[in-house]
Order: structure tokens, then C-alpha cells, then sequence
């Protein structure tokens, strides 16, 4: 069948959207669309590709607001997908764009370097006899390494769309993760201050970026996962370890959240900035300072839910 | 305020200023100093796959050398990230009898002679030590019950000697050179193509490479280059497992300035391509237990190996899939005859905990579920084991002062006429290192004796091709005469060949480069013209195909992967050499040089 391809342009200055037509053939791939519409209809079209079996990372773009890997993705599928014969094929989002569909990259290497992207070898390894893992170990990270550099969460990353300047790109909290998780590696600190300096506590868990992943990383989890081993390694507190924590007491201590007393605890003394605000919420009734809140009459069931799912480590 | 809050918001703020400084620095894909025409390097490297990666961690290492790692893409898009089945060494984890010379005469055999056997030593004596660094800088190896990375039994290995990350291993090696690289602080002109190495009289100048954002000609003065760039396999274009960047750019400029191309018409056929695209599920699939079956569902192996079976090395099993066929065993016709691979009776969790990769191209492109049915497959062209002629396995220098050439476009030879599954990883992170260190060491005993001015005549002409070419409004397209040197080559040039076929491809290369030379490109823009980069790379693997036929056409004899139907015997009388094409005016000669026989001698291989 024909189908249309809307296809945002962009050169120099100028940006544009542009339609082609063209037939889909049985098994014809995003990329195979992109392929023949360079070859025999525009030759000024411009993406990256390489591989073209989902192991690069060069292909990934957007189709319809949703970033993919152009190489896999069969257009029979995203017709059905979206009941349409019509999409449209965009950069990925997040990234400058170059020309067309080709977008900079440069600029995330940069970033990558932030969190020490390379094994810190325990003192008990060496390069002639290797490390030494368990099989459970070895799993603990083996899904982070498959990360492909395609940047599709990047992509999708809410909180980056937002603010990217104090948020890392997702796929670098995943590759700071596979570091914290990996046995063989001698100082997960070192990973984690710089995640936690760049980020951590900023995810709006959205979890785009783990929908998104072509190859079933999850960037979000691995944030939280992130955020347990700042606790763990008794890093010293920030404002967002801090609001975790509040949250923690008071539903441990009172089954309920105090929102009297989050913003002090999360903020200590820099809450007397909120002083304004709380003065308005008491005067609609909607804070009373004076209160005491009291534990549910269930609390001991939540501090047993509590501790089972401390002791299991979830 | 209190002063405490007061310092506290004031520390904060000025920490988001520098962060957002810092965030907001722009980047770029190349050195300010290249851009402005004053950087010398002491070693450039031209390709940013393992092979290259590993050079500049090697050449790194010694203090004072200036290293940079060129790339035409983003670096981590090489081929060697579609390296599946794993890597190499004789580390002894999993079968303790192993040992370097077991690996040594296995490459050998698997080479069907065609290699250097001081060179093989060397590097399986290498490689045995480099799966312990690559643990060590904290690659994803699977492990087995002691902790120690595991390995698995390839096709043509007497042990289980390949280290491996899943069906990945390829992947997982170039990120981890990655992460080395970025921790190494590595200097990357990314997205920049190789358009010439400048070098006259034997005396190197550097190079000229057009960086694909501005579409600027820069030329790039070194001290030495390594070249590793990758091989050919796009000579067959749709009938490869290789990327589309597998043009042979380095290969080709080096051509160009006198240094022969190796055995060019060793080129490697993978038994399993997908029938409908030639991309490749993994050798690991048979070394997890994959059956071949014929249309009737019989393991056809049995015929061509009796004793290794599926595990057989890949010019062998790939040469029987298409006898299968030939023979009217296969299924389809045409292009999309096949034969099938069964998973069937491979327990769902190894699949799932090992060949993951492969259950979904197959799922992808073919539709078929290998759970629940067997995949069709066929021979796709997978390998170069020919390459640039590196005189010297032990620095894989050429017979230029200051080039170097590492990876699937050097040919050395430790592959001869046939690569083993798993040793091109090896292969290429053992002479990476080999030539990062010697290039390094060279460098620092030399001063600069290139000429600049030479390299800024090769930019003005380079301008002028651009300006001229992508004017053209006329004439073929870059995809059209792709497709046909493809079809000939793969027709004529491919697993079977003969004087007939291999005369027509000769005659058919001639028309197609007339074609090429009036070519349009299509795309006049400076700004990311891939179209140009197209073009540039049909360029080479027009020469690089012609080069193949060269070597096809002399080699009248059937070894390894070079299967000739009017020669089908082995001659060790006469062609226990190895090809050097070398261009001559406006065409080739060829020459020979004969094999270095170390202690196995040639015998009839069996498997």
C-alpha cells in the first residue's frame, strides 16, 4: 500500500516539514523507508544509520512523538499501530539538531564523563588474571551494559525536556548504575556523587524512558536503585535524599504524611524562604501549626510492611 | 536571612552558574586545534571500531604523544559492535587443555594455510592475556561456577576458548574501549571521512578528511596514522551482515599511495545470513546447538563434516548451505532460497539467557519465532580477511614509515583464507595495542617530515572534486551503480566463483567505474552531506571490488573461502601465497609473496 511520510527538515536555518509517498513493501523497516527515499526520490535527505540489526544506536528517531530505532521498526506495524497511512518522522528531541534527522551528539559524550564511566578494578583484580563474579553478581548489571548509546530515552526524558542543565541524560544514570551494581568495581561513590550532584534526585519518574528503551534497559529504576545506595553508603544528605527521608519518618512514625513539617525537613533552614506561602496556607485554614498529628490506628501494620521491604532489600 | 542561610543560597547559586557554564559549553566534534590548522598529531588514528579504540589506549599510555581517533560517524556506530558470538584467547577458564598453540593450529587449519604462522603465534599468545585486561577494565564476560569469565566452543575450535557477553561480545567490547577512551580523556574528531592519506616519496604528510558537519576539507598533519578502518563487505551491499560503513576507506587510500592490498579475494561468507536481508544470526546460534536442516529436514552437515558437524569452520559450512541449495535441497528460489537453522530442541531459557539477540532479528525481520519454528537462512558476505599489507606483525606496520594498520582492514596475516568465529575480536584489540604502542614509540623517535604544503594542495583539489561533483545534475545515481557492482560481485564474485563469472564481473566493474565517473551526487549542500559520503565510499569499494576480482582471477586454485568450480583443488605448489594487488597508472598489478610456514605444515583439512 502508499503511504505518506511526513518528514521534519531542518538545514541551516531553515526548517520544514516535507511529504513523500511512497509504497511499503512486505518487511520494509523505518530505516528501509528513509533508505528509499533517499535513493530515489530526494538525495538531500539526510539521517545516520550503520548497522541496521538494532545494535548501533545510529538510527533512532521519532515516529509520531515516540522515539525508535528506525532499523526495527516495521512500518506495517505502525500503521496498524496508529490506523493510519500517514506518519510522521522527526529528530530525536533533546538533542540539537544538525541537518534533517541527524542530530549532535558530541555534547552527551561530555556529559558521560561526569559520573566516571569506566570500571574502578577492586585492588584484589589485575589485568593478568582478570576479576573474579558470581553469576548473580555478574546479573546484577549485565542488563545496564546492554545500553546501545541510541538515545531514545534522552529522547522521551521528561525532566530533560523541562531542564536539561541540572538533569544528566537518562542513559548516563544507567551506565552510572551498572558501575554501582557491578561487584568487580572498588568505589561506587565515585560513581554515585556525581549522579547525585547532577541529577539523581530530579527525575520526575515518568518513566518515559524505560517505555521507551529499545533494548528493555530502564533508566528510571535504575535511578531509584541509585537513590537506595546513597542511603546505603551513608552519603551525606541533600535536599532530595532529605524529602525521601521525611517522607520515610513520618509515614513510619505517624502511618501518614506531617506536611506541616516536609518542607523543614527537606529543606531545613532554607524553608524559612517558605514562610510567605505557609503564612497564606494558614490563613485559608490549610495549615494549623499548632497541630499535633497523631499515628493511624493501623501504624503497627505499616511499620511490619516497612520492615519487611527494608529486610528484603527490594 | 541568617548569614548561614545567607551563605548557603549564595554557595548554591554559584554552584548552578558554573554547572549551567558548563553544561552550556557547546562542544564540537573535532579538536579548536584541527579546525584551525595547528594541530600535529603524533599518532591519528582513522577509525574508531576496536581496533582503533584499543590503539589510542595503547599509544595513550606514553607520555608526551599527542593522540586523536577519527571517525566518520559518531564513535560508537563501528562494526565491531555487530561482533555476536564472543572472543578468542587461550585463557584456560573453562577447558584447562587448552593452550596458545592449540589456538595457533586450529587458526591455521581454519586459515587452510594462508596465514603467517610467526604472526598467528604472536597472537594467540596475545590474546590469551588480553581476555584478562578486557575483564579487568570491567567488560560484561559471563561467568561460570568459579567466578572466572566463561567460555564457549566456536565453530573450527578444538576448546572452548571464546570469552563471551551473551550474543553481544561485539558490543560489549567497543562500549568498554569506549568507557576507557572517555576515561582516558581521548582526543575524537568524530563525524570526519577519510578522504586521503597524504604521503609522497615514501614520507608521510597526513591526511584529508572532510568534516561532515561544516563540510569543511581539513587536512590533518601526523606523524603516523594506524589505519583501522574497517573492511570491504559492502562490495556485496544487501548480501552482507556488515554495516553500511564497511566501505574499505582505508584500504582504498592506502591504494592509492602504493601500499598493496593482501589477499583481497579472501572474503569471508557466513553460512548464517537472514534469507531475507543477509543480516546475521550469530555463529553462536551452532555453538549453542542449531541444527542445519535441508527442505527435508535433514542435518545436511553430515555430507560436508561428519565430525564437526554445524561447528565446522565457516567457509566450509557456508560452501555446503549453498551446494543445499544448488542441489534443489533448499527452499525459495533466487536470491531468496535458504535452508533452515532449528532452535527447537534448544531449551527456551538458554535461548533466552544466551541468544536473546538472535531470537529477535529473526522474530524482526523474518517473522519467525525460532521458539516454535526454524529460521531461513543463507551465506552472507561477513568478513575481509584481506586487507592492507602490514609488513611487520610485530608493530603491523606497512611498508610506508609512519602507516599503520590494525583490524579488519589490515591483513597481517593471521586469518589466511579463512577467519575463525571469535578471532577477528581478539584480533583486532591484539594489533590494536600492537600498533598503538609501536606507532607511539616511533612518533617520539621522529620529528615531523611531512609537508603541509602538500597536504593544503590536497584540500584545494578536494575542494574542487566536491564543488564539481555535487554540481552534476546528470547522469547515474550513486544507488543505482551500487546496486549493480553488488549483483555482479555477488553473481561472479561471491562463494562460488570461475574464470567465466569472475571475467564477466571484470568487464561489468570496468562499465559501472565509467559510470561512476560522471555520476551525480545529488546533494550540493556543505552542511552533513551524506550523499557526498556515499559517493565517496562507492568510490572505494569500486576499487576494492576490482581488486577482489584481480585477486580472484590469479588465484586459480579453491582455499578457504576463495572457492573456485574450475579449480576446485588446493595448489600449495603454486599458491601458497599470498596476493598483493598493487596499483599500476590507472589500473592494478599483481604480485605474490610467499606464506611464512612455521611449524604446521599444510595438509589436506578435515572436520
Amino acid at each position: 500500500m502508499a503511504i505518506t511520510l511526513k518528514i521534519q527538515r531542518f538545514l541551516g536555518e531553515k526548517k520544514w516539514e516535507q511529504e513523500y509517498r511512497l509504497e511499503v513493501e512486505t518487511g520494509m523497516t523505518v530505516l528501509g523507508a528513509l533508505i528509499k527515499i533517499k535513493e530515489t526520490m530526494d538525495p538531500t535527505l539526510t539521517f545516520t544509520a550503520s548497522c541496521r540489526s538494532s545494535i548501533c544506536g545510529a538510527c533512532a528517531v521519532k515516529v509520531n512523538d515516540n522515539a525508535v530505532l528506525a532499523c526495527e521498526t516495521l512500518l506495517a506495524d505502525l500503521l496498524k499501530r496508529y490506523a493510519s497511512d500517514t506518519l510522521t518522522i522527526a529528530p530525536l528531541g533533546n538533542f540539537t539538531v544538525l541537518r534533517d534527522l541527524m542530530v549532535d551528539w558530541q555534547p552527551k559524550y561530555d556529559r558521560l564523563k561526569k559520573i566516571k564511566p569506566a570500571l574502578q578494578p577492586k585492588t584484589e583484580f589485575s589485568a593478568s588474571e582478570g576479576c573474579r563474579q558470581s553469576k548473580d553478581e555478574f546479573k546484577k548489571y549485565s542488563k545496564n551494559s546492554e545500553c546501545i548509546l541510541c538515545g531514545s530515552c534522552v529522547s522521551e526524558c521528561n525532566k530533560s525536556n523541562l531542564n536539561s542543565k541540572d538533569f544528566l541524560d537518562p542513559f548516563i544514570f544507567s551506565k552510572a548504575a551498572k558501575f554501582v551494581a557491578d561487584s568487580r568495581d572498588k568505589d561506587a561513590v565515585a560513581h554515585l556523587e556525581p549522579a547525585v550532584k547532577d541529577g539523581l534526585w530530579k527525575c520526575l519518574n515518568c518513566q518515559e524512558c524505560a517505555a521507551k528503551c529499545p533494548k528493555g534497559l530502564s533508566p528510571a529504576e535504575d535511578i531509584e536503585k541509585m537513590r537506595i545506595a546513597t542511603f546505603e553508603k551513608k552519603m551525606s544528605s541533600n535536599e532530595g535524599s532529605d524529602h525521601a527521608m521525611a517522607f520515610y519518618d513520618d509515614v513510619k512514625e505517624l502511618g501518614r504524611l506531617d506536611e506541616a513539617k516536609l518542607a523543614l525537613k527537606t529543606e531545613g533552614l532554607k524553608s524559612a524562604l517558605r514562610v510567605p506561602v505557609a503564612y497564606r496556607l494558614m490563613r485559608s485554614g490549610k495549615l494549623n501549626p499548632l497541630e499535633q498529628a497523631k499515628p493511624i490506628g493501623d501504624i503497627e501494620k505499616v511499620r511490619a510492611i516497612m520492615k519487611a521491604a527494608k529486610e528484603k532489600k527490594l | 536571612m541568617s548569614r548561614r542561610t545567607f551563605l548557603k543560597v549564595g554557595a548554591a547559586a554559584g554552584a548552578a552558574v558554573v554547572a549551567g557554564a558548563y553544561f552550556a559549553w557547546p562542544g564540537s566534534n573535532i579538536p579548536e586545534a584541527v579546525r584551525s590548522g595547528s594541530a600535529l598529531y603524533d599518532v591519528l588514528i582513522i577509525g574508531s571500531g576496536g581496533a582503533g579504540m584499543r590503539a589510542a589506549l595503547e599509544a595513550s599510555k606514553q607520555k608526551g604523544i599527542k593522540v586523536a581517533v577519527m571517525t566518520k560517524m559518531a564513535p560508537t556506530r563501528s562494526a565491531t559492535t555487530m561482533a555476536q558470538g564472543g572472543i578468542n584467547g587461550a585463557a584456560r577458564n573453562t577447558d584447562t587443555k587448552d593452550s596458545p598453540e592449540i589456538h595457533a593450529f586450529d587458526t591455521v587449519k581454519g586459515a587452510d594455510y594462508l596465514c603467517d604462522q610467526d604472526a598467528v603465534a604472536y597472537y594467540t599468545e596475545e590474546s590469551a592475556k588480553m581476555l584478562f585486561e578486557l575483564d579487568y577494565s570491567g567488560i560484561a564476560f559471563n561467568r561460570q561456577e568459579d567466578g572466572r569469565f566463561h567460555q564457549r566452543k566456536m565453530g573450527g575450535s578444538s576448546y572452548a576458548r571464546a570469552a563471551y557477553s551473551a550474543d553481544i561480545s561485539g558490543h560489549a567490547v567497543l562500549h568498554t574501549m569506549f568507557e576507557q577512551c572517555l576515561k582516558e580523556n581521548i582526543d575524537f574528531i568524530s563525524e570526519c571521512q577519510l578522504l586521503e592519506i597524504v604521503a609522497m616519496n615514501g614520507k608521510l604528510s597526513g591526511v584529508v578528511a572532510v568534516d561532515m558537519r561544516s563540510g569543511e576539507m581539513l587536512s590533518v598533519p601526523a606523524k603516523t596514522v594506524i589505519v583501522a578502518t574497517g573492511g570491504y563487505g559492502r562490495a556485496y551491499w544487501v548480501r552482507t551482515s556488515n554495516p553500511y560503513s564497511s566501505t574499505g576507506d582505508g584500504i582504498a587510500a592506502c591504494l592509492n599511495i602504493g601500499i598493496p592490498f593482501k589477499d583481497p579475494e579472501m572474503v569471508q561468507f557466513h553460512p548464517t545470513g537472514l534469507a531475507s536481508n543477509g543480516v546475521l544470526l550469530s555463529e553462536s546460534s551452532r555453538s549453542e546447538g542449531a541444527h542445519l536442516l535441508n527442505s527435508s529436514g535433514e542435518r545436511f552437515m553430515a555430507r560436508y563434516a561428519p565430525k564437526a558437524m554445524e561447528l565446522g569452520p565457516r567457509d566450509l559450512v557456508c560452501q555446503s548451505v549453498e551446494k543445499e541449495i544448488l542441489a534443489g535441497r533448499g527452499i525459495g528460489e533466487g536470491l531468496k532460497a535458504a535452508v533452515y537453522l532449528d532452535f527447537r530442541h534448544i531449551p527456551k531459557a538458554i535461548i533466552q539467557e544466551r541468544l536473546f539477540q538472535v531470537r529477535q532479528l529473526a522474530l524482526q525481520f523474518e517473522g519467525v519465532d525460532i521458539f516454535d519454528a526454524p529460521a531461513p537462512i543463507r551465506g552472507t558476505c561477513h568478513y575481509s580477511m584481506g586487507g592492507i599489507d602490514v609488513v611487520d606483525y610485530k608493530t603491523c606496520a606497512t611498508k610506508i614509515a609512519g602507516i599503520y594498520a590494525a583490524g579488519e582492514c589490515s591483513c597481517i596475516s593471521v586469518h589466511g583464507a579463512n577467519r575463525l568465529g571469535a578471532n577477528s575480536l581478539s584480533e583486532v584489540l591484539v594489533f590494536g595495542k600492537t600498533a598503538g604502542a609501536a606507532a607511539a614509540a616511533y612518533a617520539k623517535g621522529a620529528g615531523y617530515e611531512g609537508d603541509k604544503e602538500k597536504l593544503k594542495a590536497a584540500v584545494a583539489a578536494w575542494n574542487r572534486k566536491f564543488d564539481e561533483t555535487t554540481k552534476r545534475s546528470q547522469g547515474a545515481s550513486v544507488a543505482m551503480i551500487r546496486d549493480k557492482m553488488a549483483m555482479t560481485m555477488w553473481n561472479n564474485a561471491g562463494i562460488f566463483r570461475n574464470e567465466k563469472g569472475l571475467r564477466q564481473a571484470m568487464g561489468d566493474m570496468q562499465e559501472l567505474q565509467a559510470m561512476y565517473n560522471t555520476c551525480q551526487v545529488g546533494d550540493s549542500s556543505r552542511t552533513c552531506n551524506t550523499a557526498f559520503m556515499n559517493y565517496i565510499e562507492l568510490g572505494n569499494l569500486l576499487r576494492l571490488g576490482k581488486g577482489i576480482i584481480y585477486g580472484g582471477l590469479a588465484r586459480k586454485e579453491s582455499r578457504g573461502s576463495h572457492s573456485r568450480t574450475d579449480f576446485p583443488q588446493r595448489d600449495d605448489k603454486n599458491f601458497l601465497q599470498h596476493t598483493l594487488i598493487s596499483k599500476e597508472g590507472d589500473g592494478f598489478k599483481t604480485e605474490y609473496r610467499p606464506v611464512m610456514i612455521g611449524q604446521y605444515k599444510p595438509v589436506e583439512r578435515k572436520y
